[in-house]
């Protein structure tokens, strides 16, 4: 893989020029803690690099809560997406899985993924329910996005992982190669650094395949054990970055507006008659599970949950995943 | 302007005729402003402008493609709306959706099909396009439940049907009239009349959740293979599209692998008979 290295003002420079034809979201640490902000000359110097993870995941740029897909829409100006943790590089491939399947392509989700140019930033360091590397999935990308950015000693650090981020580079001037093998070594130090923290702090949670298992033969018990403080309020779907259900709403002249909807609320499957076979608040819980661990993963590739935490960060009953999965392993 | 199809769009169907069929069941004839086919099994989804679109397998047949029908169930909100409409009017169609059924695996075969109250509809469908290739089967016995007479739809076709060489239809009410001077019972008492060679038979049932799951077990007692019952199963099909998730069966999305399934493929997912 190539990296290529600039000092930090030039880079804050080279962002300003870009602005010209690109829109920039990046992540800034502001009083609500690490999140997208759009970027203009007065922002620039305040993004964050390095940092796990932004509040927000990737997919509502890429599915945004509503919008309507029946009217004419024009052509955005180009993207830049910088600072996303892998975590959110890894769920977007099952996007576009679903997105982009060869039978039905949604030609919105497609127009946003070609437009945009996704920088990704190496997690130096972990949040509370951080568990990416459970899942096989690293805390540094190497791949899917075009770019990573790395902030290193007063300088940035570009790793280039896909034809469309070389082409982005070729446009940009004051790149130079790394030649320093320290920059490398410093890089890789700060990533074993980073899993060993990850491995310590999450003794005991399954694996992807065995959580998998683990949830399939799951009884009753525990499902209604762990759905007792769930309000229904679908937080952990909306903020996950791979739980993409939708609801189609009618409006006049034959529009429709597409709006994120998740499986917690009640009603999800009810049909015309009235039976509804996620009726009850634990089989709507255990359905969110089953469809991640047990479902997707039977006809997906790419995994369904990436390990992020953010529906452990986002639940207000407290419930944490990993607990329940630790005592399915018991 | 975004290039390509978009998924999400509705072509416009004028409305050109509106059938009564029951009390809570009518027929809504449909000419589409733009070509449109589809394979006997497949649904569509329907839409009243402004108000909401529901899923529905259309009961006219393949073959024709000029017009097309759906009949229809009073049972909820988009259908209560459906039922207020008069001729003249548009509604929105996407679609065709889903795996229908594989007539092409029917040839040389008995077929046998269990239907139940408003599961005839798709049936019709069915029935059409077996009598097209009638030539290529052994024979076609359809066993239909409805919880009064007068809940039964599409009367003539029994009798059209039971004029058709190579086709039987039989009938039964959960409840009789004083009119009705046929079988009484629940669907599946109709399988001790017929006469139909297990082995070289294939067997589809559509109807109520209920019915469809005491049809199959019937089917399975009287020895069918797993692979040889064809089941039309019935989710929230939101989207049709694979993608919004409301009509998960497990690993299965009902919109695009279904809805026709055999009883193989689904009968370990969880709820299939919800």
């Amino acid at each position: 893989m190539q990296y290529l290295n600039i000092n930090k003002e030039e880079w804050d420079k080279t962002i300003e020029q870009l602005l010209v034809s690109y829109t920039i979201f990046a992540t800034v640490n502001n009083e609500f803690g690490l999140d997208y902000e759009m970027i203009s000359p007065v922002n620039i110097g305040k993004i964050s690099y390095n940092k796990p993870k932004p509040a927000t995941s990737l997919k509502t740029f890429f599915l945004p809560m509503k919008e309507n897909v029946t009217s004419g829409r024009s052509r955005e100006k180009q993207r830049i997406i910088l600072g996303v943790p892998n975590c959110d590089i890894k769920g977007l491939r099952l996007l576009d899985e679903i997105y982009l399947d060869n039978d039905f392509k949604d030609i919105f989700y497609r127009e946003r993924r070609e437009n945009t140019i996704l920088i990704s930033s190496d997690c130096f360091g972990k949040q509370e329910h951080c568990h990416c590397l459970s899942y096989d999935v690293k805390p540094y990308a190497t791949g899917d996005a075009d770019l990573a950015a790395i902030q290193l000693n007063g300088s940035i650090v570009l790793r280039i992982m896909t034809p469309k981020g070389e082409d982005f580079v070729s446009q940009l001037s004051r790149l130079q190669p790394v030649n320093d093998e320290n920059v490398l070594s410093t890089i890789e130090t700060e990533h074993k650094a980073t899993e060993s923290l990850l491995l310590s702090s999450n003794t005991g949670v399954p694996d992807y395949i065995n959580t998998g298992k683990f949830v399939n033969k799951a009884g009753e018990a525990i499902w209604k054990k762990y759905s007792s403080s769930c309000v229904s309020c679908g937080a952990c779907a909306t903020i996950c970055p791979t739980c993409s259900c939708f609801l189609l709403i009618d409006k006049m002249n034959f529009e429709k507006v597409k709006q994120l909807d998740a499986c917690q609320y009640p009603g999800f499957e009810r049909v015309a008659g009235g039976e509804d076979a996620l009726f009850g608040l634990h089989h709507r819980f255990r359905n969110r599970y089953m469809c991640k661990y047990v479902w997707k993963p039977e006809k997906f590739k790419s995994p369904a949950c990436t390990g992020c935490g953010r529906c452990i960060e986002a639940c207000i009953g407290k419930i944490n995943k990993n607990e329940l999965f630790i005592e399915l392993t018991k | 302007m975004l290039n390509g199809k978009n998924i999400y769009k509705p072509i416009r169907a004028k409305l050109t005729d509106v059938i009564d069929e029951s009390p809570l069941i009518k027929t809504f004839v449909l000419i589409p402003e733009e070509e449109f086919s589809f394979k006997t099994g497949q649904f569509i989804e329907l839409s009243v402008d402004g108000i909401g679109e529901a899923p529905f397998t259309p009961s006219s047949s393949p073959v024709i493609t000029e017009k097309l029908e759906v009949t229809v169930m009073k049972t909820g909100y988009v259908t209560e709306y459906m039922h207020m409409l008069e001729p003249g009017v548009y509604m929105g169609i996407r679609g065709p959706y889903g795996r229908g059924y594989p007539i092409e695996r029917f040839f040389g075969k008995e077929v046998l099909i269990i239907g139940g109250g408003c599961g005839l509809a798709p049936i019709r469908s069915l029935l059409y396009a077996l009598e097209h290739i009638k030539d290529n089967l052994e024979k076609v016995i359809l066993c239909y439940g409805s919880k009064t007479p007068k809940d039964c739809v599409y009367k003539p076709l029994f009798y059209r049907l039971n004029n058709t060489p190579k086709f039987e239809a039989y009938r039964t009410v959960d409840k009789a009239d004083e009119e009705w001077d046929g079988s009484v019972g629940v669907v599946t008492t109709l399988l001790n009349k017929i006469r139909i060679n297990l082995n070289n038979s294939v067997a589809v049932v559509c109807g109520p959740p209920i019915m469809m799951k005491f049809g199959t077990i019937r089917l399975l007692e009287m020895g069918y293979k797993d692979d040889d019952i064809y089941l039309s199963m019935e989710k929230n099909m939101s989207c049709g599209l694979g993608k919004c998730g409301h009509c998960m069966m497990g690993e299965f999305f009902v919109c695009k692998d279904g809805p026709v399934f055999t009883y193989d493929e689904i009968k370990d997912q969880p709820d299939i008979w919800q």
